[in-house]
Parts: C-alpha cells; sequence; structure tokens
C-alpha cells in the first residue's frame, strides 16, 4: 500500500496514524505539496485528476478523499466502524473552515481568514457539544466507549486549529477526547501534534 | 515576577474591589482537569496553568515557564511535578524548580519559582483568586456542575444580560435551578461555568445553557 504523502497536510495525517493504529505497513511517497506544488504535476494528476491530496495506491485501486481510505483501511476491523458517516462530513467541514485556516496562515493560502475562522468556531462549539454530552454517558469518543474511523477523521484537523489562529483553550471536552486519541496505542505524531510525554519514562 | 507585573496585579485587585468583589473566580469543572492533566486558563488577561498531580492536588500557576518563558501549560504533569514541554524543567508543589535534565547533578535555587495562585475545590468546581483573599469559596448549595462555555462577550454584558449583579457565584433559579460562575476571560470574552439542580439532566441543562449563549450573543451583535 502507497500513501502518495505531505508530512503538514492533516488529511494525510489522518491516513499516516489509521494506518499506525491498525499497525498496518504503510509505504509513503513524500509529495512536494509546498512549494514545488508537485501533486499538480503530470504524473499525479494521471493518478488524481483532482490533484489532491492524500492519494493511496493498492495495486490496481486508487483511493483520492481521506474518507474513504479510513473506510477501506478498516473494512475487515469492524471494532473501527460506528455511527461514522455524519462526522465524516463535519470532518470535511472541518478542513473548509479550520483546515483553511491553517493552510492561510502557514502557507499564504487565499481565504476570508475572518470568515473561515468564525465558522471553524462554531465548529468547534458543535463538536464540543457533542463530546460534552457523550461524557455525560460515559464516553469519550465520538460515537462511543472506543474509537472509530470518526473519531480518526475529525481529529487532526481539530488538533491543529491553533495553526490557523484558532484556540482550542476553551473546550475542555475537545481537550480531554484529543488526550484520549493521543493516548492510544501505537499513536504517532506529525509537525504540530505531539505524543503524550508523561507516558515515556522519565529521563 | 517583574515590579511591572507585580503593580498589575495591585492594580487589578483594586478594580475588581470596586466593581463588587470577586474574590473567587471559577476557572473549570474538576473533572475537566483530571489527575495528571494541565490546562490553560486566561483569568482576566492573565495567563494560568492549572494543573492536577497524580494524588489529585491542584495548583494554579502563572503560565510562564521561570526558564525562558515558554508556557507550563504546554507540559506535562508526572506524579506529583508539572514539567515544561521546552527543556523539561520541573517544578514540585510548592512550585520551585526541583530538577533540570540538563544539569542532572545540580540542586536548582530555590529562587527559581512558578509564580503560584490561591486554588480551591469546591462542589466539583476549581476556583482561583488573583489576589490573597479571606473570603470563603462560594457555595454552590448542593447544585452539580454541569459544563462550561465560552461566551464572546466581555463578563460585565453577560452579568447584564442576566439580569444579575456580578458576584461569585450567580444563582439565576430556574427550571434547571441553575448557578453560573462567570471568569473574565479577555476584554471580549468571558467563561460561564454552570451548576445545575443536582436531579436535572444534564444534557437538557447543557442544550439549555447553548441557547442561552446564542442569544446573549445575538442581543448584543
Ligand atoms: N477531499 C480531500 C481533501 C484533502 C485536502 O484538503 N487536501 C489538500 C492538502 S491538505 C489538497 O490536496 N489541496 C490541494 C488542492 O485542493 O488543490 C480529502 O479529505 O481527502
Ligand atoms: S522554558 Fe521551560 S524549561 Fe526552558
Amino acid at each position: 500500500m502507497i500513501l502518495y504523502d505531505y508530512i503538514l497536510s492533516a488529511s494525510c495525517y489522518q491516513v499516516r496514524l489509521m494506518a499506525a493504529l491498525l499497525g498496518q505497513p504503510l509505504t509513503t511517497r513524500a509529495v512536494n505539496f509546498h512549494p514545488a506544488k508537485e501533486h499538480k504535476s503530470p504524473e499525479m494528476l494521471k493518478l488524481n485528476p483532482k490533484g489532491t491530496l492524500p492519494v493511496l495506491q493498492d495495486g490496481d485501486l486508487v483511493l483520492t478523499e481521506s474518507a474513504e481510505i479510513l473506510r477501506y483501511l478498516t473494512r475487515d476491523t469492524p471494532d473501527w466502524r460506528g455511527q461514522d458517516e455524519v462526522w465524516l462530513s463535519f470532518a470535511a467541514a472541518l478542513n473548509g473552515s479550520i483546515g483553511t485556516a491553517r493552510l492561510h496562515d502557514i502557507l499564504s493560502y487565499d481565504a476570508d481568514i475572518d470568515a473561515v475562522r468564525r465558522a471553524g468556531v462554531q465548529h468547534l462549539r458543535q463538536l464540543e457539544a457533542h463530546l460534552v454530552e457523550q461524557r455525560f454517558d460515559g464516553m469519550i469518543f465520538l460515537t462511543g466507549h472506543t474509537p472509530t474511523i470518526a473519531d480518526i477523521a475529525c481529529f487532526p484537523t481539530t488538533a491543529l486549529a491553533p495553526d490557523g489562529g484558532v484556540s482550542l483553550d476553551v473546550y475542555p471536552s475537545i481537550r480531554l477526547w484529543m488526550r484520549a486519541i493521543r493516548s492510544l496505542p501505537g499513536f504517532i505524531e506529525m509537525p504540530g501534534i505531539h505524543r503524550l510525554h508523561e507516558l515515556e519514562a522519565a529521563p | 515576577m517583574g515590579r511591572l507585573d507585580f503593580a498589575r496585579c495591585a492594580l487589578l485587585e483594586c478594580v475588581l474591589r470596586e466593581r463588587g468583589a470577586v474574590d473567587w473566580i471559577a476557572v473549570g469543572l474538576s473533572v475537566d482537569v483530571p489527575a495528571g492533566t494541565v490546562v490553560p486558563r486566561r483569568v482576566n488577561d492573565t495567563d494560568m496553568a492549572i494543573w492536577c498531580s497524580a494524588a489529585g492536588k491542584l495548583h494554579a500557576w502563572g503560565d510562564r515557564c521561570p526558564h525562558r518563558g515558554m508556557r507550563l501549560s504546554h507540559g506535562f504533569v508526572r506524579g506529583e511535578t508539572l514539567s515544561c514541554i521546552y527543556h523539561g524543567w520541573q517544578y514540585g508543589m510548592d512550585g520551585t524548580c526541583s530538577y533540570i535534565p540538563a544539569h542532572p547533578q545540580l540542586e536548582p535555587p530555590k529562587t527559581i519559582c512558578a509564580r503560584s495562585y490561591a486554588c480551591n475545590e469546591q462542589d466539583q468546581m476549581i476556583w482561583v483568586a488573583l489576589a490573597p483573599t479571606q473570603a470563603k469559596t462560594p457555595d454552590a448549595e448542593g447544585r452539580r456542575p454541569v459544563r462550561s462555555l465560552e461566551i464572546t462577550l466581555p463578563v460585565a454584558k453577560v452579568a447584564e444580560g442576566l439580569g444579575h449583579p456580578m458576584s461569585s457565584l450567580m444563582v439565576l433559579g430556574g427550571v434547571y435551578d441553575l448557578a453560573v460562575a462567570l471568569q473574565p476571560s479577555t476584554q471580549h470574552s468571558c467563561v460561564l461555568h454552570a451548576f445545575a439542580g443536582a436531579d436535572q439532566e444534564r444534557k437538557q441543562v447543557s442544550r439549555h445553557l447553548e441557547k442561552m449563549r446564542a442569544e446573549l450573543e445575538s442581543a448584543d451583535a
């Protein structure tokens, strides 16, 4: 399985994280997204005419949407599936608000920055309200007691919100949810999302 | 802490007293800062790191590492100490630095010390005081905490919108038997920490609070 990958992409990290949590081997091919725009190169466009990342290739199969890729990776692990669909759409919405604010701030993407940040805050409020209710029922993940692809889809963009100038300080349940994800066995980091140092032996 | 910070704190204290004495400020529910975690809170423009040790002891410290000023709330809790994420300096319960990883043999001088604030837990809510106070932490009279919500309005506007004079804990009553504590955050925002009657359905209360926030914010827009 080959992932055409960009290290700073939250959507590519969804795929790397999911594979790591499942213990599935994944070969990554680094695509020079910025500044070379290699995702728009003729070779990449042949693979994915939309010219976006991530792209997952497994034999003849080519998948170009992170949600599809998450479903594909978990096709044999029902534990990782739940009432996910609404959250996969929500993850796409987060990518449009907070994700866009982040690309604006770190890669100078064009955006109405105030509007996307405002939309981002509304999305975070929705997420917080849902997680508050989950916690009342003794659950920390989006759809139950254990994580599913819903969590993995929503986690990266949410955790990187501060890169786009949107603070996470005022969402206690989102913070505890992110902590639960970072505590999962097999968790891997990306720039801006670090592991829990306290889980390691003291120096 | 610099002289200027000190003068600013003293001034702030005066201002707060004139406004109607808010000695204790709620900064969050105890369940939202479980043992072994640290969270950032902005209290009246003062950045704090609130942390709970493995044994469950709560602390409110200034959110600046005495070493190079990194936010301590980005750090991590190990046992009864808080470590800075940057160079790993470790601080014990009294705020003094107990260990510097780059100099393992060195016993750090007691003068290396995080700024600490009074911090109490009552009714499963965490309360801090920006200045020393004799006042008792407010009593929620059997209500239980529900949740915290940020409101993008200055605290005075929210108190006005709720039709209550500002105090540490404002009893609103109503069907959910609400009591709310407002945490002034920045000049433009505050956090509302809500209690409700002990037998209230918390999901209902949470949804009611969402509506309340929407109304407060749109009334001002
Ligand atoms: N539909 C995609 C969206 C991912 C996405 O936004 N990818 C960005 C990189 S993080 C991208 O490729 N942008 C290039 C473009 O849209 O031209 C998915 O979630 O898989
Ligand atoms: S800034 Fe905290 S240890 Fe260096």
